[in-house]
């Protein structure tokens, strides 16, 4: 993607957000100020120090990230900000409102670790009843509804009750709910779990064009894969304690290595690079690079979708003919990529 | 069925009773907020400053109170609790509890083959077996709603995507106690309609035709009818009823229910249906009894067992439970001695003209006390006078036999023989013996000597009108709502902060103790008064492991006596304040038994539960209110 474009994009809609809400503060969305939670049993005797003295700010207009490992206090921290636990010490504000005050959440939506729905409601009126939670209008709310279940690509089941659907399904019905409301922060607990390749990327693809649109987006989650490919700030989080702080661009960059990505190296070329780079006292490897699990699958699945029928298999690992699937992925991501 | 005289309380009389305010349902009502209210802060207060330290711990309990107040209160939408109480509503019917509907109808219609078809009264066996039959399938119903809803909810985190919406606290407490009323309602109303069905059809039969009629030698028809249903009926006509030689006559009440009878022309004899079903309209009068030289009395004579006669203390509210009422509030039978001076005089109010147009209609239910055998073949006889309340005019008493256990009725012509000032002469009720209030006396004696009679201020009125018999079930069942509404109320508030079984087992034994509520009072009463029956619990126990009857002296040393009567004091005044604190649940069941009866259930009695109905479910919703806002739901 190019960033140059991208850099526009993110501003021009930061303005449109601000003119909407007229929000005239610093742009900071959520705030966590030293906030620690103590799970404590029926006594009172402390059983989890799950969270210790968080501080992070989120920006608006910005995906943030959530890492760590199970356990690790990201839960928690969403929980926190959602009002769904209260603190130990310290505090959180939403849109400059302490997480219980019931009124940020007209702002919100929350998409919770596994869809917690009403398994005797169909789609539409699991959708139809958040909406009334909001105090839409008849009208207004069955336009929305209809746009989400057409969004989340429910139209043919719309009508039928959750305890029928796919865990997929419902994971799409989860999301409709949360933005139900057109939010402008959007809290995804672990938005990809339980989601096919396909629905992992429309869900990434998602998260981008609520970026797009504005929204600010925080997630949790310990898909690293997905964290890299939508956020721009990431905190890592273990046993309750903050880690790392930054954009993912700037912690993930190598300081002391450059890569360079080229089509189509003749063995000629390449051999002069690498003299060049050895002349300069330095040592390179050059080789083809691999693409993702990810593109490999949807690479295939949208060429099935294509040419229904039977595909011929290449990798059947024969080391050769690996890697000659391999060359053709690369080859996919290449045009995939334009 | 004998109405106490909180019965007779006018709405009013009841909510601020005039002259012991003390006694009060409003007093009562306010004690139990601010209690509620002082309790609920400490508790509040203890909690928070466990979790936040003492000072944090006041300002969070302030702001929880703040933001009732300020933010939760007036910001709860309508259309929130509405959409809530679809939720609830839909979440019911399609974990099919409308199945229930279908087993009261299955249990109609086994009814028949438990419900005794020989008794005295069927009506009242049917109208109390459907009542409650309702009411406690009802009841059981809202109490596994209520309680197991909202911890579900929570168990399965959906609360999760409801809490995070603008959704206040106030609106998920309202949005389940509406929303599951509606679903009582909904079950309500045809099981409503199926117990008028089963109590009207299974009561209805037709007397197809007439035997042995004799003719008197006044023209007179007697005769009998045929049996139908294990019953036959009785009937006289008098010549020339209607016009003609159309005749017309009554039936005798058998079985609760008596027919019209007609001869027409050709003599061919006419059995009507059963007279429906009906709610009398009581009209009752201030008793005054008198003894056997004549002179006023309180009471009528003791003849034994009623001095200990208890019950009736829930009337009572907050002065029995700070000690300063005590002894029995239940009336029982007054007696009158026969063939003496000894009288029970009525005083009706409101005897006009409009309210009995023909004559008057008065229903006794009185008792008999014999204290020699007699003849046993024939029953203990009584007389009714009416007579003015200031001047010397009476009318000649007529005499009555005694039926125990039944309602007999008299119809009193409009136009009677009677003395006026030792004249004998023709008199009008209204113009002759009814003052210019309005006031009529009725003066009931026994008429054998040595032989008692008694009564009870309910057990003797003038029938000022009839409901029908629709309406009068309508008003049962709406109590049966009632008490619905208020289980509901309850099982939502404890199902707040406990999980759903136990939920549902605290609003049970709310339920449990508020129908043991008498119970409790009452031994309350004997230990307060020092009547050995029984004890406490402790005291019971003991007694029923060492096999001791009830009313003996608590055999044990003085010791271990003293500690067990001192423990169980102190769990029965104990349970005794509970018991006040919750509803009266027994009160509004019994409202089946008016229906039952055949009385109309007065407008001011339903009113009265409604009203605290409402009380109680206002007090649930706040106390719901404060657990569930200080609740960590995904704790």
């Amino acid at each position: 993607m190019d960033t140059d474009s991208t850099v526009v994009a993110e501003t021009e809609t930061v303005d449109a957000a601000q003119a909407i809400h007229g929000d005239s503060d610093s742009g900071v969305v959520i705030e966590t100020r030293n906030l620690s939670k103590i799970y404590r049993d029926f006594w009172g005797r402390k059983k989890v120090n799950a969270l210790k003295s968080l501080d992070i700010e989120v920006r608006k207009g910005e995906v943030f990230g959530l890492l760590g490992p199970n356990g690790s206090g990201k839960s928690t921290t969403i929980k926190l900000i959602l009002g769904l636990l209260f603190p130990s010490s310290g505090r959180v504000l939403v849109f400059d409102k302490d997480a219980s005050e019931t009124s940020k959440n007209e702002r919100i939506g929350y998409l919770p670790e596994e869809s917690y729905l009403y398994k005797f409601l169909t789609a539409e009126e699991t959708l139809d009843f958040y909406g009334r939670l909001f105090d839409m209008s008849g009208a207004a709310r069955k336009q929305r509804v209809d746009e989400l279940i057409k969004l989340v690509g429910l139209q043919g089941a719309k009508h039928r009750q959750l305890r029928e659907y796919s865990k997929g399904m419902t994971r799409r019905v989860g999301l409709a709910q949360a933005l139900i409301n057109d939010p402008d922060l959007v809290l995804l607990d672990e938005p990809t779990t339980g989601l096919d390749p396909i629905g992992s990327r429309e869900m990434k693809d998602l998260i981008l064009s609520l970026k797009k649109q504005g929204k600010t987006v925080l997630l949790c989650s310990h898909q690293l894969a997905d964290v890299q490919d939508v956020c721009d700030r990431v905190a890592i989080l273990d046993q309750g304690e903050l880690k790392e702080l930054g954009r993912v661009t700037d912690l993930l960059k190598v300081q002391d290595v450059t890569e360079i990505h080229t089509k189509r190296l003749t063995p000629e070329v390449e051999a002069e690079i690498r003299a060049i780079i050895e002349r300069e006292g330095g040592t390179c490897t050059i080789d083809n690079p691999t693409a993702t699990m990810e593109d490999l699958f949807l690479n295939i699945v949208r060429e099935s979708e294509a040419r229904p029928g039977a595909r011929r298999v290449t990798g059947t690992g024969n080391s050769k003919e690996a890697a000659d699937e391999g060359q053709k992925a690369e080859e996919n991501q290449g045009e995939a990529g334009q | 069925m004998i109405l106490q005289p909180e019965d007779f309380w006018s709405f009013y009389e009841w909510l601020m009773r005039p002259e012991a305010f003390l006694e009060s349902a409003f007093l009562q009502g306010i004690v139990l907020f601010i209690l509620a209210i002082v309790i609920g802060l400490m508790v509040g207060y203890i909690i928070s400053a466990n979790r936040y330290g003492p000072g944090e711990g006041f300002y969070a309990v302030a702001r929880a109170v703040r933001d009732l107040i300020r933010f939760d209160l007036p910001g709860t939408s309508a259309h929130r609790v509405f959409a809530l109480a679809r939720l609830a509503f839909k979440e019911a019917i399609r974990r099919r509890v409308l199945f229930v509907v279908g087993l009261f109808v299955a249990m109609l219609l086994l009814a028949g083959w438990y419900l005794n078809p020989e008794s005295s009264d069927p009506a009242r066996l049917y109208i109390s077996f459907v009542l409650t039959a309702t009411n406690y399938l009802i009841l059981a119903l809202a109490l596994f709603i209520s309680a197991f809803s909202l911890p579900n909810d929570i168990k399965s985190k959906t609360i999760y995507t409801i809490v995070t919406k603008p959704v206040r606290a106030t609106e998920i407490v309202l949005g389940r106690m509406f929303g599951f009323m509606a679903v009582g309602t909904v079950m309500l109303v045809p099981m409503g309609l199926a117990s008028y069905l089963f109590v009207s059809r299974g009561l209805s039969h037709q007397h197809l035709e007439v035997v042995d009629v004799v003719e008197e030698a006044d023209g007179t028809l007697v005769g009998e009818t045929d049996f139908v249903q294990d019953h036959k009926h009785n009937f006289t006509i008098q010549p020339g009823t209607v016009e003609g030689d159309v005749s017309q006559g009554l039936t005798d009440v058998i079985r609760g229910h008596r027919h019209i009878v007609t001869r027409d022309a050709n003599g061919k004899f006419e059995i009507g249906p059963p007279a429906p079903l009906r709610a009398r309209i009581p009209s009752y009068g201030e008793i005054q009894f008198y003894d056997r030289t004549g002179n006023s009395k309180d009471a009528g004579v003791d003849i034994g067992a009623e001095r200990f006669a208890t019950g009736g203390y829930g009337s009572s509210g907050i002065s029995r439970v700070i000690g300063l009422s005590r002894g029995s509030r239940k009336v029982q039978h007054g007696y009158v001695e026969g063939g003496t001076l000894g009288k029970a005089e009525f005083v009706f109010q409101n005897v006009t003209p409009e309210r009995y147009p023909n004559g008057l209609f008065l229903d006794l239910s009185l008792r008999a006390y014999r204290s020699y055998k007699g003849d046993i073949e024939s029953g203990i006889r009584g007389s009714v006078t009416l007579k003015h309340p200031s001047k010397d005019i009476e009318t000649n008493p007529r005499t009555f036999d005694i039926n125990e256990y039944e309602v007999d009725e008299l119809f009193l012509d409009l136009d009677q023989e009677g003395t006026d000032n030792n004249k004998t002469r023709e008199l009008n009720v209204f113009e002759d013996l009814v003052d210019e209030n309005g006031q009529l006396i009725l003066v009931i004696k026994c008429l054998d000597r040595s032989q008692y009679l008694g009564v009870t201020q309910s057990g003797v009125y003038l029938r000022a009108g009839e409901n029908p018999f629709w309406w009068n079930l309508s008003k049962a069942y709406i109590s049966i709502w009632l008490q619905m509404a208020m289980v509901i109320a309850f099982g939502v508030m404890f199902s707040t902060f406990l999980s759903g079984p136990v939920a549902m087992v605290a609003t049970f034994a709310c339920v449990l103790l508020g129908f043991s509520a008498e119970q409790v009072y009452d031994t309350r009463h004997f230990i307060d008064s020092g009547i050995e029956r029984g004890g406490g619990p402790i005291e019971s126990m003991v007694r029923l492991l060492r096999q001791d009857a009830m009313t003996t002296q608590l055999d044990v040393d003085s010791t271990a006596a003293q500690v067990i009567k001192t423990t169980d004091a102190g769990i029965v005044y104990s349970l005794d304040a509970i018991a006040t604190a919750l509803p009266n649940l027994p009160k509004m069941v019994g409202t089946a038994e008016y229906a039952a009866s055949g009385f109309d259930i007065f407008g001011a009695l339903l009113l009265r539960h409604a009203t605290a109905t409402l009380g109680y479910c206002l007090l649930a919703f706040i106390i719901s209110y404060f657990f569930l806002k200080s609740r960590e739901i995904a704790a």
